[in-house]
């Protein structure tokens, strides 16, 4: 195996591992603070995705960059408000209820915005162009490295370098992981919790619809999009240990690089290497590598 | 409490209404068009479907998001047996049952030792990926286009033979072993170890305490949930002539939770009347695409939030006054 196949091989994985964490990113969020394992998650990333299309198209095509990322944040604004929406309806009405019970009501969330998806947009596969600068590749040596793989690795590491950031080093992140050690304990202190938990849940659901715009180009679109980034993404945040953000990202680098290896060794069996090691470590460290036992 | 409601304390009031499903179901290919009978069928394969998932989780608590794994793994163990060994079917049913049974065995072996809650759910729905996984690429099952062109076999026992291939004849196979398992699953819910799935479900740390070996107990129980799983899949073999990796997709999985949660889980019945409701509502939302998704997900969230019973919860509160508490109180959240 030659440098350039293995520098081929990491900047997929890479590229892989990135598109998972900006998923997952708004997932564990809401995991870590509400305690809500979100299964409609992937269905709202698609409906962003969808949003993001729907914009740039009637404004004339998604050639130019900034028209691509303004259509990335209106995915992000209007799924934000959607999960306001949901916030209000149902994810304070499940507060009292069994886990089994929350995770299948977002299980019915997730059926609702595929059937909405479906209504509205039909079933039809549509793809849509990168924007003219991100078109194309540069070469190293005999490697291809595609503008567009840059670009997800790149939105990637901001996400997740702006979310440890507002986690760790502002005062209302400090909030957020302080009701999600003890939300007893910080209402005691007189912090108004279920607001921060309905902003935690906004910028959640923002995450997702920006996931969704910013992976427009990356792949068609289709409402068979929601449930194969919705089990990719609860993979990555299981590993990483559920609620870390940290955990997540490196869950997603760690499955990446095995998925990127298996198939390289199995190509005949692609995705399966993906599922051994999610269910490996599962067995050996049922809390994730970065979680710690609830 | 729920509890009564699921101890087999109306083995007769159950007996009566399984005649009296058995006796209508009979009825149905004298009153229906072909389409139709299909789908009674496969109301019937779904029911015993569901009800098996609810052995699990009405039962004993544990949530599993992975049954269709059992489903696929008795339906393809059918197909190989019938088509490409060429084993008459009854043999091939219980060959597919027992398949189901070691695979539940294996996988309950591994996920109840290491998990709980949530993390149990996401691990069986790993597991059941990987088995989908597996099955689209082996060649010997069809890869992605599955095995197709499956036999419905001559069934016979000594000098009596029953042809399964002509007319309606497979459909009154489905409703004969289809009681067959309900009755199965109704005897086991009522046993001793019924009950003490049901003390578990309660609260395993007090059924620990009264002496019940509760890893135990719940292994037992999946294990036994996928075997009948597995024996309802083995009928869609035969009764759509085709097996697909579709079969063992995680959204296959998620149908007896739908069927059950509609049904009411803490009622045996609920999956067997959730399953009829379902696949009306599919029936009937057949031409729109993508409105039987939209109902689907809101029914099962008014049930969720609103209706915790389900469909017989809300039922017996119009008979009985009493209500089924189904939530397990937590810390509220603000």
């Amino acid at each position: 195996m030659v440098f350039a196949d293995v520098l081929t091989l990491l900047v997929n994985s890479l590229t892989w591992a990135m598109a998972t964490f900006l998923v997952a990113a708004g997932l564990t969020l809401i995991f870590g603070t509400l305690h809500i394992l979100n299964f409609s998650h992937g269905g709202f990333f698609m409906i962003g995705a969808y949003a993001a299309y729907s914009l740039t198209q009637s404004l004339g095509g998604s050639e130019s960059m900034a028209m691509y990322l303004f259509g990335a944040l209106v995915g992000g604004v209007v799924v934000a408000a959607l999960g306001l929406a949901v916030d209000r309806l149902i994810l304070r009405r499940l507060s009292g209820v069994d886990d089994a019970y929350v995770l299948i009501a977002t299980y019915a969330l997730l059926l609702v915005c595929e059937g909405g998806t479906k209504l509205i947009w039909g079933l039809n596969y549509r793809s849509v162009m990168p924007p003219t600068v991100l078109d194309g590749a540069w070469l190293a040596g005999q490697a291809v490295i595609p503008k567009m793989s840059a670009f997800i690795v790149a939105c990637g590491i901001a996400v997740f370098v702006a979310m440890e950031f507002f986690l760790n080093r502002t005062r209302p992140g400090r909030l957020v992981k302080a009701i999600a050690a003890d939300p007893w304990m910080a209402r005691l202190l007189g912090v108004n919790v279920r607001l921060v938990y309905t902003a935690t849940v906004a910028i959640g659901f923002a995450l997702a619809g920006l996931a969704g715009g910013l992976l427009l180009a990356n792949q068609t679109l289709s409402p068979s999009l929601a449930s194969g980034f919705v089990i990719q993404a609860f993979g990555v945040i299981i590993i990483g240990g559920m609620g870390s953000i940290s955990g997540a990202f490196l869950g997603s680098i760690l499955l990446g690089l095995i998925d990127a290896v298996g198939q390289w060794v199995l190509p005949s069996l692609p995705g399966l290497p993906f599922f051994i090691a999610m269910t490996l470590i599962l067995l050996l460290r049922p809390q994730g590598l970065m979680g710690r036992r609830h | 409490m729920q509890a009564s409601l699921f101890v087999g304390s109306h083995l007769r009031r159950d007996l009566l209404i399984l005649l009296a499903l058995a006796a209508v179901g009979l009825l149905v290919p004298h009153l229906l068009n072909r389409g139709l009978i299909f789908i009674a069928g496969m109301v019937w394969i779904n029911a015993v479907f569901g009800l098996s998932f609810n052995l699990l989780f009405g039962t004993s608590g544990v949530l599993s998001f992975g049954q269709a794994m059992f489903y696929a793994a008795g339906a393809y163990a059918t197909a190989v047996f019938t088509q490409q060994l060429g084993w008459p079917l009854v043999p091939s049913l219980l060959i597919a049952a027992i398949a189901g049974g070691l695979l539940a065995g294996c996988i309950g072996f591994v996920a109840l030792r290491r998990s709980e809650g949530v993390y149990f759910s996401i691990l069986t729905l790993a597991f059941a990926e990987l088995v989908h996984l597996l099955v689209a690429n082996t060649g010997f099952l069809g890869k992605n286009d599955g095995l197709s062109a499956l036999p419905r076999p001559r069934f016979s026992l000594g000098g009596w033979g029953w042809d399964l291939s002509r007319g309606d004849t497979f459909y009154y196979f489905i409703v004969l072993v289809s009681v067959a398992l309900i009755a199965l699953l109704r005897w086991v819910t009522g046993t001793g170890f019924g009950r003490a799935l049901q003390a578990i479900r309660q609260d395993p740390e007090r059924a620990e305490f009264l002496g019940i070996p509760v890893q135990r107990h719940r292994w037992m129980v999946f294990t036994l949930a996928g075997a009948t799983t597995a024996a309802a899949g083995s009928l869609v073999a035969p009764w759509a002539q085709i097996v697909t990796p579709e079969l063992a997709h995680w959204s296959q999985s998620t149908n007896p939770i739908l069927y059950t949660l509609l049904g009411g889980s803490a009622y045996f019945w609920g999956p067997v009347l959730g399953a009829i409701a379902l696949s009306t509502v599919f029936y009937v939302t057949r031409t729109l695409v993508g409105l039987s998704d939209l109902v689907t997900g809101l029914l099962l969230l008014l049930v969720v939030l609103a209706l915790p019973g389900g469909m017989l919860g809300v039922l017996s509160r119009w008979t009985t006054r009493s209500r089924p508490a189904h939530h397990k109180p937590q810390e509220p959240r603000p």
